[in-house]
């Protein structure tokens, strides 16, 4: 059987009871590190659960799930995936790919940056559909999310923005000589993303936010080291929260009171953040 | 003459631009060239006038010297004077003083080396294109004035060893005449080919000075002109009713004293004007000296007012006719006078060329600059070839200035093929060291070179490859890439003898590379060193450069092999589908092959990624019959971003395709690059993107998910559409006398070569033959064909086309074309089977 376990946000102790107990007694567990990573790394999860763990990166889960499920149907087979088993959709095909071979799946979910991101005190009900930043480069600036952003700004909602982590990236000469060596892993910073916000602004022009509007960062979300951060995308395009993972959440103008009292609280800059507020946000918009 | 008071006038003739010439000397091999441009350089003091004929002063090389042969061109600044003010009135554009600067470029006349003459012509006017009067017009002579004719570049012709005409072959006057007649003919048959609107009618013609007549090797040369100025002055009539009846049909009828147009006078046969006017005093020389007739010779002196000195009336046979020839057609004052006159200064040259050099708007700033060879306009110079110095592993950048000053210690932009103008990619902005002066074997210092000049430069080196743009003017495109006529078809690998020696190996390769503007130097996947050449001497003299010199230490060099190119010869059986590692992304594709003529275009450059793309589309449509929706989405060319490989985009209304745009264009560039079938290039293969499904969130679909699913779904398109081989074939032509024909066909026939036209040259017993070879089948050719008629025939090699590689599939390992790829694969060290289509296509 294969069990997709999720380990929630932080350490080695968020997995839940369930999860632990059946990692203990699984024939093989394998690591998922390459949508999210874990803030400690694989030796403390062992030395925890008491027993080795197989790290699994992006090339055995897509092109080598036949190794993943060998003798599922017999044996249990743990696949630990950070946050949320299904908080990001591409873990559905190796399941429909344990369906294909017959193998039964259960699942043991666990909170997901999605849920995790309640700590900013913006309201779950009032976020619409989330979005991911990928690293730009000098040709490539993907602006599709732009759109989905827009969507979001009309009904005043909230958007959650997820920020690209690059762990074992091939250049692309040796992905050509088919060289496995990798780049060292790279994580996008609140403040990258800000920026990264900004200049597709300035180069689409449609006003689907600015250098004005309103987020909130925050980094190593459910860690005892959790920050928060909030202020203008200018503000936060410079700010500096340290190590990973980050996220940002953009302000919809349907903001509640409540909301507001809990992030004024993390402001960078108090002053430009009630200026802000005071434009173009509020319950009564 | 001493060095310093040379160079300072040539320095001061430098910001004359009216009075400058550049130009380039161009033939078939063994033409003549560079004995010729020896002439030119002993007017100019350089080499004393005995040794002229000899010296080949223009071949620097130790190896040139020794083989006769060019291998590398050379420039060399010259100076002449026109002293009769008469002469210059004759000069067709304007004029500034009675005094020139010509820039001489002596380039290689064998094929392999063809590449050295198209980075010579980037950087010149005029040609003098060199002709054999007893071979005529040959294969190479075509391919290089075709070259200069394309690139805007006027000819002058010089037909040369006219002294064999006289002492080998015999010939009698008119003969001579109707062989000269014949010679122009063909070659103003490839000139009205390549007619192009702006550079008008540049056909040649003895009437009208742009032909001269002689002998390289006796150093001496005339021209119609020539003889036309002195007998005008001896019957008082006008030069240039005189220079029209020196040729052609026209006759002195001496019972009647007048001119006629008309052979015959009273039943009897008059003598043609050339032949008695010119013609006639040459041949007397020749039988006087032949049979030694002092006292003929002598008085033939006087009336030609021709003297001796009493050292040399003693001399005899060869050594006296050689003197007495130049003393009276001295080569120099002919090829001097017919360049000056007939040539174009870089003011009336870049007029005309600016838009053919420069990629950018034809209205901005260096553009303009170019257009007036203007040397107070920002900076526009290119680099055509790298030249190495003394210092190994250093090189001067040759090149030409036109537009501004290039001076010693200026900061300019260094901009590569590649560069795009607004990005930093393939740029330096660096100073330059040092700009020299190049002399033949010598190098001199100067100043500071204005517009319309050639110049050497130093510290460019180490940041162009082989050529580029140097400008102040920073939003300034490129000058255009130079297209090579010849492609690298053959390689060899080569490895150290002694591992301790492969870093040497390493740095000698791209000092190669520098070096030779055709040269390919590459690792291959199993880790070997390749080079790449347009033919078995090209290569040859490569590589001994690279032992001797650029790694200088001991090699081991494999047997040649050929480079392969992959295509395919039907449309996919079936749409090609590729999903992305993760699933989340699908890509449909086909794959057909391309017209060969829009092959060949893309090729020569006439429809080229750079083009205005719906300019480009409208070319395609109305020339090659294209649908105009799909040309105008011509995604890309590969590989290399230029190759004769198009992606199409054919899908409707895909959400964020342009997002995996590039990705799925690097695939490309991949798969193209390295084909499915033996990792050779791919060429003349149109893919079809159909339809593509992509995951909504774009971290998803990234570089590392599409790249490799857009390379797969290229291979599954390319394997299910009847993959070939592509083998490069030859243009072989050969010169043989008559009698040893027979052994040329066998030769031919085993090596599955055909003859496709044969003809004799009239007037000698040497028969012309054109044949098609396979460059596989190529090598050691000469050697076979040498043996097989006793000597007699002399082959020249130079690529032609592409041709599907008969016998059958390249999948099928039973066949020719599936061995090939066998032993490629094996060379290669890769899995000998070629992975079918299912290894790149992904169910539904």
């Amino acid at each position: 059987m294969l069990h997709l376990v999720g380990l929630g946000l932080a350490d080695e102790t968020d997995i839940t009871v369930r999860g632990l107990e059946i990692v203990k007694r699984a024939e093989r567990v394998y690591l998922e590190a390459y949508t999210s990573i874990l803030l400690v790394d694989k030796e403390k999860l062992e030395a925890f659960y008491g027993r080795p763990v197989i790290e699994a990166d992006r090339e055995l889960v897509e092109t080598g799930s036949d190794d993943i499920l060998a003798d599922g149907d017999k044996v249990d087979i743990v696949f630990l995936v950070v946050g949320d088993p299904f908080g990001a959709t591409t873990h559905t095909d190796l399941v429909l790919r344990a369906r294909e071979l017959g193998i039964e799946t259960k699942v043991v979910p666990n909170a997901s940056i999605m849920s995790g991101i309640g700590c900013t005190g913006l309201q779950l009900y009032n976020f619409g559909q989330t979005v991911s930043m990928v690293f730009f480069t000098e040709t490539w600036k993907p602006s599709s999310y732009y759109d989905r952003v827009r969507e979001n700004v009309q009904t005043g909602l909230h958007t959650l923005v997820l920020l690209d982590i690059k762990v074992k990236e091939q250049s692309l000469e040796n992905m050509a000589r088919g060289r496995r060596i990798f780049e060292p892993p790279r994580y996008m910073t609140v403040a990258q993303c800000a920026a990264q916000m900004l200049e597709t602004e300035e180069e689409r022009q449609e006003g689907v936010y600015g250098p004005d509007s309103l987020a909130v960062g925050a980094a190593r979300v459910g860690a005892a080291n959790q920050q928060l951060v909030s202020g203008t995308l200018k503000e936060l395009s410079t700010v500096e929260m340290g190590a990973p993972l980050h996220s940002l959440v953009l302000l919809g103008r349907r903001t509640h009171d409540l909301e507001r009292d809990y992030i004024r609280e993390y402001a960078v800059n108090k002053e430009t953040f009630d200026a802000s507020y005071a434009k173009g946000y509020g319950a009564s918009l | 003459m001493d060095s310093d008071t040379n160079r300072d006038q040539i320095r001061s003739l430098m910001d004359r631009r009216a009075n400058i010439r550049n130009m380039s000397v161009i033939a078939h091999v063994d033409h003549g060239k560079s004995t010729l441009s020896d002439s030119l350089v002993q007017r100019a003091g350089i080499i004393s006038a005995a040794k002229a004929g000899e010296a080949r002063f223009m071949d620097t090389r130790p190896d040139e010297q020794d083989r006769c042969i060019t291998i590398k061109s050379t420039a060399i600044s010259l100076y002449a004077k026109f002293p009769d003010p008469e002469d210059l009135k004759e000069i067709p554009q304007t004029v500034d003083g009675d005094e020139f600067l010509i820039n001489l470029i002596d380039s290689p006349g064998h094929v392999d080396f063809s590449s050295e003459v198209t980075a010579a012509l980037r950087v010149t006017d005029g040609a003098l294109v060199v002709v054999d009067c007893v071979s005529g017009v040959c294969v190479q002579t075509e391919t290089v004035l075709r070259q200069a004719l394309t690139e805007r570049i006027k000819p002058v012709l010089c037909i040369n060893k006219v002294d064999r005409a006289l002492l080998e072959l015999q010939v009698s006057k008119e003969d001579l005449y109707q062989s000269f007649s014949r010679t122009i003919e063909s070659v103003n048959v490839i000139i009205s080919t390549y007619f192009d609107k702006a550079l008008g009618d540049v056909q040649v013609y003895p009437d009208r000075g742009t032909i001269a007549f002689g002998s390289g090797l006796h150093g001496w040369c005339f021209t119609v002109r020539q003889f036309a100025v002195k007998y005008a002055k001896k019957f008082g009539v006008d030069r240039k009713k005189m220079l029209e009846r020196l040729w052609g049909d026209n006759y002195f009828n001496p019972k009647t004293k007048k001119w006629t147009n008309k052979g015959e006078h009273e039943g009897k046969p008059l003598e043609r004007a050339f032949n008695q006017f010119i013609l006639d005093p040459i041949f007397k020389i020749f039988a006087a000296v032949n049979h030694n007739k002092r006292d003929e010779i002598f008085t033939l002196l006087d009336k030609l007012e021709v003297s001796l000195t009493n050292d040399e009336k003693d001399l005899e046979g060869k050594a006296l006719l050689k003197l007495i020839m130049r003393k009276f057609l001295p080569a120099a004052d002919a090829l001097l006078e017919m360049i000056c006159i007939h040539l174009p200064s870089p003011v009336t040259a870049q007029k005309y060329r600016a838009e053919t050099l420069y990629e950018g708007p034809t209205d901005d700033k260096a553009c303009i600059g170019i257009r007036d060879c203007d040397p107070s306009a920002p900076l526009m110079l290119y680099v055509s070839k790298m030249v190495p110095t003394s210092d190994k592993g250093r090189f001067y950048a040759f090149g030409r200035v036109y537009a501004g000053t290039v001076k010693s210690g200026i900061k300019v932009r260094i901009q590569g093929p590649n560069y795009i103008p607004g990005r930093k990619e393939d740029l330096f902005i660096k100073a330059i060291q040092r700009t020299i002066l190049m002399m033949g074997r010598f190098v001199e210092p100067i100043e500071d070179v204005p517009a319309g000049n050639i110049v050497g430069l130093v510290g460019v080196d180490q940041f162009l490859l082989k050529s580029g743009t140097l400008t102040t003017d920073e939003t300034a495109h490129n000058m255009k890439v130079m297209k090579f006529s010849v492609s690298p078809v053959v390689q060899r690998s080569v490895e150290v003898k002694n591992a301790q020696d492969l870093p040497k190996l390493v740095e000698g390769l791209k000092r190669l590379s520098k070096s030779d503007p055709c040269v390919l130097t590459m690792i291959n996947e199993s880790g070997q060193h390749i080079v790449a050449g347009a033919g078995e001497l090209h290569l040859e003299i490569c590589l001994k450069d690279l032992e001797e010199d650029h790694a200088g230490v001991p090699l081991r060099i494999s047997d040649p092999v050929v480079a392969y190119r992959e295509t395919v010869a039907g449309e996919s059986s079936m749409t090609a589908l590729s999903k992305s590692p993760n699933k989340h992304n699908r890509l449909y594709m086909t794959a057909q092959p391309i017209e060969e003529e829009v092959s060949l275009a893309i090729e020569s450059g006439k429809i080229s990624p750079r083009d205005d793309f719906k300019a480009r589309a409208r070319v395609l449509a109305d020339e090659y019959g294209w649908d105009v929706t799909d040309a105008r989405k011509i995604w890309c060319f590969g590989p290399d971003t230029t190759g004769a490989n198009l992606l199409i985009d054919q899908t409707k209304a895909v959400q964020y395709l342009n997002e995996i745009k590039d990705s799925v264009v690097s695939g490309f560039q991949w798969a193209t690059r390295e084909g499915p079938v033996a990792e050779e290039p791919m060429r003349s293969v149109r893919f079809n993107i159909l339809d593509v499904t992509l995951h909504a969130d774009a971290i998803h679909r990234g570089g590392g998910q599409i790249i490799p699913t857009a390379r797969r779904a290229l291979y599954a398109a390319a394997m299910l559409a009847d993959p070939a081989l592509l083998e490069p074939i030859f243009n072989v032509e050969i010169q043989v006398p008559e009698q040893a024909m027979g052994g040329i066909y066998g030769v031919l026939t085993r090596r599955r070569g055909h003859v496709y036209t044969e003809e004799q040259r009239p007037g000698t017993p040497l028969f012309n033959v054109k044949a098609y070879l396979p460059v596989n089948e190529s090598f050691g050719f000469p050697a076979d064909l040498r043996s097989a008629t006793g000597g007699q025939a002399f082959p020249q090699s130079v690529f032609d086309h592409w041709s599907i590689l008969p016998g059958g599939s390249p999948l099928d390992p039973t066949t020719k074309p599936g061995q090939v790829v066998q032993e490629m694969r094996k060379r290669k060290g890769i899995k000998e089977v070629v992975p079918g289509y299912e290894n790149y296509y992904d169910k539904l």
